[in-house]
């Protein structure tokens, strides 16, 4: 199908783009970003067209749906999510070093997604449980809320490498992350917009498994990781907002917040397999 | 944290309940115990763990009720201690926010200009009077509470915007508030059950799906028929039935689609699986070993006896199974023959004889029972079994879900108010400079200060543009 064959190639394309970001942080040579830049965002349309292809393609094959119901859909949309969260952020701070810590996340997935032998590239056909309009507001919302969670999990491993650096020898890598207060509001922004849509992206869920087997919480291993990365992330906003923590234990915080993200999206299938009532 | 003088009064258990280092513990402690349920197999997955553990251990475990974790007595302390500790954390700080929230504008304070940026400083060709009359004007139109005080030729001018968002957090801990109390009226006065309609018939009881016990509904319930769509390659696509519900003589019918529920009376019908199960008619062709080519097809509805075509004797359809002994060989049928002199001879019949043969590898003669030539010279072979489909329902009543439903929609809300919302107050002291009038812009945010800045920047340069364009020829 050409969407996957289109959607293999971007993944070198964010290859390049996160080479140049990291030439740049290596030379100290503004062009390598700006050239990074560039190679990104054409990424991003090319990556937005395939997704719009494989949804053409799905109605072509008389099966058509919004293509985010299967592993391989929903890698590809988490590409797809961090390239343009990411986009936003350099061109709201101005600064590129970020792109080196993000475009690596888009292209594991995409690399993951297109590359591994378990991910199944094939349209699948939904199951009648998984037509419902609430599986695009589910996926939506859950993917930008990784997307940021993955953002905010980048910049603390900045924060927390500047740090290391800061005072002593800089290397000229660590002299282009930019300081360490920007570093600190940024992770904490992130996890502001993760939190929301995470939230959004449990309720939506909530609602959608009502209307399907008429029970809004039924504490399946995956129900349960999204809630206690929900947990953890409330733990954090408490301990920055009341308790007034800031920069390096946030920085860690934010590193084992997104650890349940992964294991919420990943891991939870290898648990799944314990549990005998866990919906397939 | 600021402690007022009632703080010191407030007994030890209050205090305890309004640390915010125990709402952190016990987020955290909330989060372990629910990875240890997703760890350990609970409810209907335990048994085959539970085997595999010791005597000594399966004691332990069931003790600690950690095969239920989520339903278990310790979970729900854990989760009444932190609802505790929100109710309270919240009340002892709603003094604070109350009064941040009715005290008055105070233009006057000159703390707040102390260090400003030099950016935002600026003069203007105009005197004192009419430039802080114009900033009073651009203040009352983007501005909540305006506010201005002239004291020995300074003028102090105040605005604010925001305060209402100070209360963004309580509506988050009050939708949290709302979710667990639909949760426990749900557990409390909701049921959760299941049943299996065949096409045709109807039904006025449910099972449960937490004790197995029936439960009686107010109405009956009617499947009138059911329908599979399948995808090319066998995974259905859309299944639906069509449910009649009749109550003293009224009746209502519905379609339900997974995902697509219906309600009747206050309890919901959710289309969940289906199945098919064998009807009581079966249609067998007989054949004759002494006339070769021979094959006599026969109707036979189960229990009804009849004849054998040479008038040997009678046989019945005893015992018709969609799947014989569950064992992946297909339906089947008991036949017992009656001779007219003798004994009665049962035996199974198969509609895929094959699939028997390449199960027990052996030809049928070895087992009578499951030789369908067991009466000679008589051969029986199935050819269909009439079947019928049933469609699965999930039958729940959840009064809980409206304030569930609610909860869901103001911590939406709340969240936003707290995350992306924030009480902004700027201040603007116009003094005299020389011939000029010399204006600094100040502000403070309960949070956000980057986005206070912003503000800040870009009320600077509007005051500035605006003024500019009426400053007097001097």
């Amino acid at each position: 199908m050409i969407n996957s064959m289109v959607l293999s190639y971007i993944t070198f394309v964010y290859f390049i783009a996160f080479m140049g970001y990291l030439l740049m942080m290596v030379m100290g040579r503004e062009i390598f970003g700006r050239v990074a830049t560039v190679v990104t965002l054409c990424g991003l349309l090319g990556h937005s067209f395939a997704i719009g292809l494989r949804w053409i393609e799905s109605y072509r094959l008389g099966i058509g749906h919004a293509p985010m119901s299967n592993l391989y859909e929903s890698l590809i949309f988490f590409a797809w999510t961090i390239i343009l969260l990411y986009l936003l952020i350099e061109w709201r701070t101005r600064n590129r070093s970020i792109g080196a810590f993000a475009t690596p996340l888009a292209f594991l997935a995409m690399a993951y997604a297109s590359y591994s032998p378990n991910v199944i590239e094939r349209i699948q056909p939904l199951v009648p449980a998984l037509k419902s309009n609430w599986l695009i507001a589910h996926v939506i919302t859950c993917f930008f809320g990784y997307a940021a969670f993955g953002l905010a999990f980048g910049l603390s491993l900045m924060y927390l490498l500047k740090r290391r650096r800061e005072g002593g020898k800089e290397s000229l890598f660590v002299r282009l992350i930019p300081g360490r207060s920007l570093l600190d509001e940024l992770t904490y922004q992130m996890i502001l917009i993760g939190f929301l849509l995470l939230t959004l992206g449990i309720i939506t869920g909530s609602v959608w498994a009502h209307s399907a087997w008429g029970s809004y919480w039924s504490w399946d291993p995956k129900e349960t990781w999204s809630l206690i990365t929900w947990l953890v992330y409330a733990a954090v906003l408490h301990s920055r907002l009341i308790r007034g923590w800031r920069g390096k234990r946030i920085a860690i915080l934010a590193m084992i917040g997104f650890g349940c993200v992964l294991f919420t999206y990943f891991g939870v299938n290898y648990l799944a397999g314990l549990h005998s009532y866990a919906k397939a | 944290m600021g402690s007022s003088p009632q703080t010191q009064e407030k007994n030890a258990v209050w205090r305890f309940f309004s640390s915010v280092k125990l709402t952190l513990f016990l987020l955290i402690l909330v989060a372990v115990a629910s990875i240890v349920g997703t760890v350990i197999p609970q409810r209907e997955g335990m048994l085959e763990f539970a085997r595999r553990l010791s005597p000594g251990m399966l004691e332990v475990f069931s003790t600690l009720q950690l095969f239920d974790v989520y339903h278990s007595i310790w979970f729900r302390v854990l989760i009444s201690g932190l609802t505790l500790n929100l109710v309270i954390c919240s009340l002892d700080r709603l003094p604070g926010i109350l009064r941040r929230f009715k005290a008055a504008p105070r233009p006057d304070r000159r703390k707040p200009f102390d260090d400003v940026h030099p950016e935002q400083v600026f003069s203007v060709a105009m005197p004192v009077e009419q430039a802080a009359d114009r900033v009073e004007a651009l203040l009352r139109q983007r501005y909540a509470r305006p506010a201005r005080e002239d004291m020995q030729g300074v003028s102090y001018l105040y605005g604010e915007r925001g305060r209402y968002s100070l209360f963004g957090v309580y509506i988050v801990h009050l939708s949290v508030l709302f979710i667990l109390m639909g949760s426990i009226i749900g557990s409390l006065f909701g049921f959760e059950a299941f049943v299996n309609i065949p096409e045709q018939e109807r039904v006025d009881t449910v099972r449960l799906r937490k004790t197995g016990e029936p439960h009686n509904l107010p109405f009956q319930v009617e499947c009138v028929d059911f329908m599979v769509e399948f995808y090319d390659n066998g995974t259905p696509k859309e299944y639906q039935s069509r449910i009649r519900f009749l109550h003293d003589g009224h009746v209502e019918e519905a379609i339900l689609r997974v995902n697509h529920p219906a309600t009747f009376e206050g309890i919901r019908f959710y289309q969940s699986s289906y199945g098919t199960i064998p009807g009581n008619e079966v249609k067998l062709s007989l054949l004759h070993s002494g006339i070769p080519g021979e094959k006599i097809s026969i109707q036979a509805k189960q229990g009804k006896p009849m004849d054998l075509p040479g008038g040997e004797g009678r046989f019945v359809v005893e015992d018709i199974r969609e799947d014989f002994m569950r064992m992946g060989l297909g339906p089947a049928v008991r036949i017992s023959v009656r001779p007219a002199q003798g004994d009665e001879v049962p035996f199974w019949v198969f509609l895929h004889p094959e699939r028997v043969r390449e199960r027990f590898s052996q030809s049928l003669d070895q087992f009578p029972k499951l030789n369908p030539s067991a009466f000679p010279p008589y051969t029986f072979q199935l050819v269909n079994v009439s079947g019928r489909y049933y469609t699965g329902l999930q039958v729940n009543r959840d009064p809980g879900v409206p304030l569930v439903w609610t909860g869901f929609i103001m911590i939406v809300i709340g969240l936003f108010i707290t995350f992306f919302m924030s009480h902004r107050r700027v201040r603007i002291r116009v003094e005299p400079a020389g011939n000029q009038a010399r204006l600094t812009v100040a502000g403070s945010a309960n949070k956000n200060p980057v986005g206070l800045q912003r503000e800040l920047d870009s009320l600077t340069s509007r005051l500035r543009e605006h003024l500019e364009a009426q400053e007097s020829p001097s």
